[in-house]
């Protein structure tokens, strides 16, 4: 493992800086518990502060230290999108694999599910979920929300990769030599599909982070836990834009871009180090 | 393919430079067009123009500020020749001894934009296809208190009343809206009223539709060439040809919009977005010169108590999270400083300054609250000064605070509670709460319990204030929490709430009568726990002693001078009950342009009409707007 | 033949079970919401003008009726399927008596038009980037380019439109901010009028294909490497085919079933991504319509609205499917 670690940092600078990146990120996720000030207490600091040596990401026009809240933000935030991630990638894995390797009614059956789901306007239905839960309308109620509608379009796309796996000689060798369905798609396929895997992951966190944004913009989240559309929300809602209280705004918005250039590089460089030929090409030079 | 690039290119080409040359937002001649931003956004169905049905038209496009009329208009400030303006109406409202009957006298000479005159036949066809029709949106109101309606000559209507009704006339009183006359001509030739669209809205008022937005975003009225035969012309000439009522978009947007001098008047804004116009707008007029430049509105944002619910049926409960409230910091918190504070169940604006807020100041000084260990004199005169000390230390602000105490009154109220964390401990005694720990506990041992509901993204700034609020009474040991609703109305219709900022009092502003929201607080009209409460007693309270007051007011005529004092005896009474905690006026950072025209209402120069457009009275300014650019 | 057309049969009958599913459990969904439509019409007169207490209890009874919410939900979900069946969506419940389909086809157009190009544009634009950058490797300005638009993804697009905004329109002011069109204009066809429409969705466009070309250039970029690694890929390397033709006929071309199928869906789902546009650029269309239909409870629109939304993802779907075998023949249509 250390080495396998040590020679992707040798060899590959995107690795490093993603690796690098996301120790960053774990870092603030540490130092979020050693926050000053409880997360939701306003007027704590003086408001509407530019960054200084004190405030070094200034403070927000709430009176809140914009630093502590983007490092509690973050946390939220990676924890929200992680948690849609892990759970929706679980299902469409199962689902997509089994419906796309045993085909016929299996397929039809679970295509039928995956389809109905899929065809369900999210947005509407993310709205009228906030009316009727309300209060009860809490982050891990969000997260589960989002997972069960998160997973069927990227269970289509491994459907449609694991049809034409099934069709290829070392499935039907693995198939003539015994091994049982569960072993054929966790040992063969499942591998054969994981790029797919880390590149929908990105994805629907990026689809996942930007829903609880969207949400928030328009005032349908809880309010008082902070996480990156909250601050958001309140910048805006106080126009931080067009007030020039800009660092409110650049902090959660470069705290994500950041955090995405990160996962990219990683996953580009674990794909290639998953894939033999590409590392033998760059060992080569 | 070489064919596909030069098509591509030349397309490409003609958009850049249509681009360049039309910087216009449109082809209306721009000096003689006032754009005015329509709060209500996108319209969901622009093409109906009914407005007596709830058929998904817009009310504020203008339809009602420019085209619509009725019997009587009272502004929320002081009017061209007073509050009080008979609009289609030739005098007040004339009542027989015992309220039972109502006549009113009509203008001659008024027409229609289609030429055709406006009689008592128009004003009867209204009232009764209203009462025929329960599809239409008056016609609850009007039919449960008309018995019948008879026009005795063209100009004269009588109405004969159900019960007696002193405040009858007060359904055709705009104050925002109120019941407006439809065209018979028109409404009579058509099957079924309820669903027909007035595609080709017929005006009574100085305007006429030229043309609208089939996506719902502008609407365009043109002046009639026959003005001078409408009410709002006997005023004088309007100034704008033309008025394009816009959806501004977020706030952000309608301050840029106004920045680039292209939207004229901006409804409402956040504190910052007003601030930054201030900044940087060289053109810029408010109704306030200085701070806080908003238009206090005659509505009382307040936190409203669920009174049937435990515990927050008791008056001393209800005080002990009064005096939990530090009102400067929720001021800053919400509206940055700008709002104008009232400690007592009238809103700081219009005539009730000199009537009401005035006036009770000594009794408010002097007003005693028992906490059980000991009495304390709870009011507090000093905290707008202080409110203003401390912004003037701000330097950007620091020319635009008044010294003068009146002045001071006036912009930033006249005083709140002082915070007493001690007496309402006390209080909480004395209601049998006991503190266990850091946390209050009710009588019968449960945790006590505070959601404040309030209004998410649409009134941001009470959303910043219930936030604060709440975490003042967690401070305190209270387990609160604020929690944002898009539509407050809502929980509170259904009685599903702790407590919620919203509003439960409003006033005329240029009137001093308190019956317009007051009647609606009678004992008899509170519903059971459970059961929809209707307008306007959200708050579900009833003392004996005020339906005495509202019973008394009900009985005098709405301009006998009695009824200021039974306006008294009613804020005396809320004072010591506490059934809702007045907080300020509702600002609304009204905002204007000077570059295209001149003459908007600003206090005290010229405070003659509430400068908020969807007012159906802000009709006014167009009266007075003079072009800036010849 | 017959064994594909048995395929598309079948396929068809899911399609309908699918669309069936999806309007059933949207209608349930929808009817739980504790918004009562008739308060809301109430409020449009008590929030502002007069209000007598007693009025408004009549009030409430008759609009309850000619609403037609009398009934449990079960009434009223048999009464929406029969009148579904003939096409008819119902009256709006905040614009009534206007029929919903009325309201949502006036809208409809703009939406369609926006988030279609703008989706087309950055479909060619995400894949040829990222089939290149998957190709070639170590082309460093890919790398940048690739790096600036997967950065570019995550900016919540509020913020990002807004700032286009700032930027065109105020700080460089090149680009109308707001609308379809200019105000006041002549909304007969002519080429002044497309100018006009086109010059107005620039801003907007942009916003959309700036977030959205990244999420297809990280899946194009991996399916690509994937691919580059076949065994037939190798061979015709080494066989001396030229690298375009590879990228062309080899590469893309089999990594397209999967990035169409993607296609189809996000056209489907159109309806779900243009609410911040309407706010920010007050570009006509139905997002705005969606979220006021939602806030005033008028559940006949929102689901005129999602039964539109779940007829057209289901047939996008239905048409990928039945395409895939004809695209990939290594797919067996079955």
């Amino acid at each position: 493992m250390f080495t396998i670690v040590r020679d992707l940092i040798r060899y590959n600078i995107e690795f490093a800086i993603g690796l690098v990146i996301l120790l960053l990120l774990i870092g603030a996720v540490v130092l979020s518990f050693f926050s000053p000030y409880p997360p939701s207490d306003i007027y704590v600091v003086p408001p509407d502060m530019p960054p200084d040596a004190e405030f070094w990401l200034g403070t927000t026009s709430r009176g809140q230290d914009t630093f502590w809240q983007l490092m509690i933000g973050l946390r939220n935030t990676l924890g929200f999108g992680i948690g849609v991630a892990f759970l929706s990638r679980i299902l469409s894995l199962v689902v997509g694999l089994t419906a796309g390797y045993a085909g016929g009614r299996t397929d039809r059956v679970l295509m039928a599910i995956n389809d109905s789901i899929m065809v369900i306007p999210q947005f509407p239905i993310l709205v009228l979920f906030y009316f009727v839960l309300k209060d009860d309308m809490n982050w891990l109620m969000l997260v589960l929300i989002l997972s069960a509608l998160g997973w069927s379009y990227d269970a289509r796309l491994i459907r449609s990769v694991a049809m034409s796996l099934r069709t290829r000689p070392f499935t039907t060798q693995s198939v003539y030599s015994g091994m049982s369905m569960r072993k054929i798609l966790v040992e063969e396929h499942l591998p054969y599909v994981m790029p797919i895997v880390f590149a929908t992951t990105m994805n629907n966190m990026i689809w996942s982070i930007g829903m609880e944004i969207t949400l928030s913009v328009l005032g349908f989240t809880d309010v008082d836990t902070p996480t990156m559309g909250q601050m958001i929300y309140w910048a805006n809602s106080h126009s931080a834009l067009i007030s020039g209280i800009w660092w409110w705004v650049a902090a959660p918005v470069g705290a994500i871009v950041i955090l995405f250039i990160g996962l990219f590089l990683l996953s580009m460089s674990m794909n290639e180090y998953i894939d033999p030929r590409s590392r033998l090409n760059r060992m080569g030079n | 393919m070489k064919l596909w690039r030069k098509f591509l290119a030349g397309a490409a080409l003609a958009v850049l430079a249509s681009t360049a040359q039309a910087q216009d937002i449109s082809n209306l001649p721009r000096k003689e067009t006032v754009i005015i931003e329509n709060p209500e956004g996108t319209v969901k169905n622009p093409g109906w123009f009914n407005i007596w049905v709830n058929g998904g038209g817009g009310l504020s496009t203008g339809l009602q500020q420019l085209t619509m009329d009725t019997l009587w208009y009272i502004d929320p400030d002081q009017g061209i020749n007073g509050a009080w303006y008979n609009s289609l109406a030739a005098d007040k409202p004339i009542y027989n001894a015992d309220f039972t009957e109502m006549t009113v006298k009509l203008r001659k000479g008024m027409y229609w934009s289609d030429g055709v005159e406006f009689t008592a036949d128009d004003l009867v066809y209204t009232v009764q296809t209203n009462i025929d029709h329960p599809g239409m949106l008056s016609s609850a109101l009007l039919s449960v208190s008309v018995d019948s309606v008879k026009a005795t000559d063209p100009y004269t209507v009588v109405f004969k009343l159900k019960k007696p009704n002193s405040r009858f006339h007060a359904l055709f009183t705009v104050r925002w809206n109120a019941i407006w006359v439809m065209p018979k001509h028109v409404f009579e030739k058509v099957a079924d009223p309820v669903k027909f669209d007035f595609a080709n809205p017929i005006s009574i008022s100085a305007y006429k539709l030229k043309n609208y937005d089939p996506q719902g975003k502008w609407y365009i009225w043109e002046k009639r060439d026959d003005w001078q035969r409408t009410p709002l012309g006997l005023l004088g000439e309007p100034g704008p040809k033309y008025a394009a009522y816009v959806d501004g978009g977020p706030p952000d947007k309608k301050t840029i919009a106004q920045l680039k001098h292209e939207l004229d008047i901006i409804h409402d804004n956040t504190p910052e977005g007003m601030f930054t116009l201030v900044d940087q707008s060289k053109s810029l007029a408010t109704w306030f010169k200085g701070f806080p430049y908003a238009h206090p509105d005659p509505t009382l944002p307040a936190v409203i108590f669920n009174t049937q619910k435990a515990p927050f049926d008791k008056a001393d409960v209800r005080w002990a999270l009064a005096l939990l409230i530090d009102m400067k910091a929720v001021d800053l918190a919400s509206y940055r400083g700008a709002a104008t504070l009232s400690a007592i169940g009238v809103p700081p604006t219009g005539v009730a300054m000199t009537t009401y807020q005035a006036p009770m100041q000594e009794w408010l000084k002097s007003f005693e609250l028992d906490t059980g260990k000991e009495k304390i004199k709870p009011y507090d005169p000093t905290i707008p000064t202080q409110i203003a000390d401390m912004l003037r230390k701000q330097p950007k602000f620091k020319d635009q605070i008044p010294t003068d105490p009146t002045a001071i009154a006036n912009q930033f109220g006249y005083g709140w509670w002082k915070p007493n964390p001690k007496a309402a401990g006390e209080l909480l005694e004395k209601a049998g709460f006991k503190k266990v720990g850091d946390q209050w506990m009710q009588p019968d041992g449960q945790p006590f319990r505070v959601r404040l509901t309030v209004e998410g993204d649409s009134r941001s700034v009470f959303t910043r204030a219930g936030t604060l609020i709440a975490q003042q009474w967690k401070q305190f040991g209270i387990d609160a929490k604020a929690q944002p609703t898009t539509n407050p109305w809502q929980p509170m219709q259904a009685g599903d709430f702790d407590t919620a900022i919203a509003w439960s009092v409003e006033t005329w502003g240029g009137d001093a009568d308190m019956s317009f929201f007051l009647d609606s607080w009678h004992s008899s009209f509170v519903a059971k726990p459970g059961e929809v409460q209707p307008a306007r007693n959200w708050q579900r309270w009833s003392n004996p002693d005020l339906d005495k007051i509202i019973e008394g007011i009900r009985g005098i005529s709405f301009d006998d001078p009695k009824g200021v004092d039974y306006g008294m005896d009613y804020l005396k009474l809320v004072v010591k009950e506490m059934p809702t905690i007045p907080m300020m006026s509702y600002n609304v950072f009204a905002s204007m342009d000077t570059t295209y025209w001149t003459g908007y209402p600003s206090f005290p120069d010229d405070p003659y009409t509430d400068p908020v457009p969807n007012w159906g009275n802000s009709r006014l300014m167009m009266i007075k707007l003079k072009p800036a650019q010849p | 033949m017959t064994g594909y057309m048995i395929f598309v049969a079948r396929r068809f009958g899911q399609l309908l079970l699918v669309v069936f599913l999806g309007i059933s459990a949207t209608f349930f969904i929808t009817h739980m919401t504790p918004v009562d439509p008739v308060a809301e019409t109430i409020s449009v007169i008590t929030n502002f003008g007069k209000s007598d207490p007693e009025a408004i209890d009549l009030m409430r009874k008759t609009l309850t009726e000619l609403y037609g919410l009398q009934g449990n939900v079960f009434e009223q979900y048999v009464t929406f399927w029969s009148r579904l069946i003939q096409g008819d969506l119902g009256p709006s419940l905040s614009a009534f008596p206007t029929p919903v389909s009325q309201i949502i086809f006036r809208a409809l157009p703009w939406t369609v038009g926006l988030m279609i190009s703008a989706t087309l544009i950055s479909f060619v634009l995400g894949n040829a980037l990222g089939a290149l950058a998957g190709y070639y490797r170590k082309s460093r300005i890919l790398k940048i380019i690739s790096l600036g638009l997967i950065g570019l993804q995550p900016i919540p697009y509020y913020i990002l439109a807004f700032i286009l905004l700032i930027l065109f329109g105020f700080v460089w002011p090149i680009l109308p901010i707001t609308g379809g069109y200019e105000m006041n204009a002549d909304l007969d066809l002519s080429f002044a009028l497309v100018l006009d429409i086109i010059r107005h969705s620039i801003l907007p466009a942009l916003a959309l294909v700036l977030v959205g070309a990244g999420s297809w250039l990280t899946g194009m970029r991996a399916l690509t490497s994937n691919i580059v690694t076949e065994d037939y890929v190798t061979f015709a390397e080494l066989g001396g085919v030229g690298s375009t033709r590879i990228l062309r006929s080899y590469v893309v071309r089999n990594a397209m079933v999967p990035q169409l199928t993607g296609l189809a869906m996000s056209l489907g789902a159109i309806f779900n991504g243009t609410v911040i546009t309407e706010i920010v650029f007050g570009y006509p269309g139905i997002g705005t319509l969606l979220i006021n239909a939602v806030h005033a409870g008028d559940y006949s629109l929102v689901l005129g609205l999602a039964s539109l939304s779940i007829v057209g993802v289901a047939i996008a779907v239905f048409l990928i499917d039945i395409l895939s075998p004809l695209l990939d023949p290594r797919i067996k249509a079955e």
